[in-house]
Parts: C-alpha cells; sequence; structure tokens
C-alpha cells in the first residue's frame, strides 16, 4: 500500500534522461537571441484586453486574437471531464448504490464492511455521515 | 524587464522538474502533480512572452491551458480513484493488466 511518504527503493538512472534534457534547453535558450522588447504599453489594462479577447471583441487597448472557439470548447472539455470524473468514480455495484453519495473514502472500507458484514452493519459511515456532512 | 532567457531557464527546469517525477515516480498521485508541473511550465513561456511582446494572446491562452489542466486532473483523479479499488494501490506498476 502507498503512504505518503518519500520512496527510497526507485530507480534515479531515468531522471538523469530529465536532467540531460535541461542541460540540452539551457544551452538552447542561451544561444537563442530574442529581438528587443517591446511590452505593455503603460497605460493599458491587460486584464480588460483578456476579456474582450475571450469573446472575439476587439475592444481591448492591447492586441490579441479572437478566442470565443476556444473558449466554447474549452467549456464543453470541462463539462465533458466533470461528467466522466463522475462516472469513473461511480461505483459498479447496484446494491450498495444509496452507500456512494454518502462515502468517498477511496471504496477499501465499504468494499470490505458489505462483503463481510452486508450494508445494514456499516453504521459507522451513517455516523460519520450524519456529524459532519450536510447531505 | 528580466531577459528572456532566465524565464526560458526557469520554465525548463520546472519542465524537467516534473519529466524526473513522471520518470523516477511510481505513485499516481505524484505522476499528476509532475504533469501538472510541465503544463504549468509552458505557462510560464506563455505569459512571459505574451508580456515581452505586448501582446495579451498568450496570456488568455494560458487561461485556457489551466482550465484544460483542470479537467485533466478531474480525470485523472477518477482514474486514480479506479485504480486504487481495483488495485488496492495507487501504484502505476502494479496495473499491468487490461482486465482483472
Amino acid at each position: 500500500m502507498s503512504r505518503p511518504e518519500l520512496q527510497s527503493d526507485i530507480s534515479y538512472t531515468k531522471g538523469l534522461a530529465a536532467l540531460a534534457l535541461f542541460v540540452v534547453m539551457a544551452a538552447v535558450v542561451f544561444a537563442a537571441d530574442f529581438g528587443p522588447a517591446q511590452g505593455f504599453p503603460s497605460d493599458a489594462n491587460v486584464t480588460e484586453s483578456i476579456g474582450y479577447a475571450m469573446f472575439n471583441l476587439d475592444l481591448g487597448s492591447v492586441p490579441a486574437e479572437g478566442f470565443l472557439v476556444a473558449f466554447l470548447l474549452i467549456a464543453v472539455v470541462l463539462d465533458v471531464a466533470l461528467d466522466g470524473a463522475l462516472y469513473l468514480a461511480k461505483r459498479e455495484n447496484e446494491d450498495d448504490e444509496t452507500l456512494t453519495a454518502l462515502i468517498a473514502d477511496g471504496g477499501r472500507t465499504l468494499r470490505r464492511t458489505v462483503a463481510d458484514d452486508g450494508v445494514d452493519g456499516d453504521e459507522t459511515h451513517g455516523d460519520a455521515a450524519d456529524d459532519g456532512g450536510d447531505r | 524587464m528580466v531577459p528572456p532567457q532566465w524565464y526560458l531557464l526557469l520554465a525548463a527546469a520546472v519542465f524537467c522538474i516534473g519529466v524526473f517525477g513522471v520518470l523516477t515516480r511510481r505513485n499516481a498521485l505524484i505522476f499528476l502533480m509532475s504533469v501538472e508541473l510541465m503544463l504549468n511550465a509552458a505557462n510560464i513561456n506563455l505569459v512571459y512572452f505574451s508580456q515581452y511582446w505586448g501582446n495579451v494572446t498568450g496570456q488568455t491562452f494560458s487561461l485556457f491551458t489551466l482550465a484544460l489542466a483542470a479537467a485533466e486532473v478531474a480525470i485523472g483523479i477518477g482514474i486514480i480513484l479506479v485504480l486504487y479499488r481495483n488495485f488496492d494501490d495507487v501504484d502505476v506498476t502494479k496495473a499491468v493488466t487490461m482486465r482483472w
């Protein structure tokens, strides 16, 4: 079982690849030439411009591209991710469906109590939910 | 203004720490954190170069990247939950079968 402790039996040799990647990146970065910085105008309202850019409105004081399509796509992706997370978290067994909404312990305790004691014997979870939960 | 090389170096360091975590760790939660580090390394570059070129496209894009990271974490946590239920562990090397 994994506990919150640092693993000591891992192989660090594979991590050398990350170190090598960093060295290559650093070499490339310091060899590159970036032209002169332009920066924002002193009177520019950056937050306002980001808000306008999200909705394809050309009203901001700083230039930007339109992101309305990306905004809608991200909205759909977040919705799908929420549904997917709920689908994955939902228990497959139908008989303990009523307990699923109450317990958020990862499933281990539930599996043990339902398999060994039956649903009626699982009183600790009900108490815990009554103590701290606003169901 | 701080030269771009230092920001790029910071982003590279954060990215490589993420790569290091993915390559060496076995805990799925640390995997997820490492992927987040890699995503946020890209965000550092986006935000810096947005300021460097005086264009808010990079900063707007970084907001979308953050939203995408949130979606990724939602799915990732769900997968880890299923992993724990089926294998009683979150060690990614334990899950070697598609069916059990």
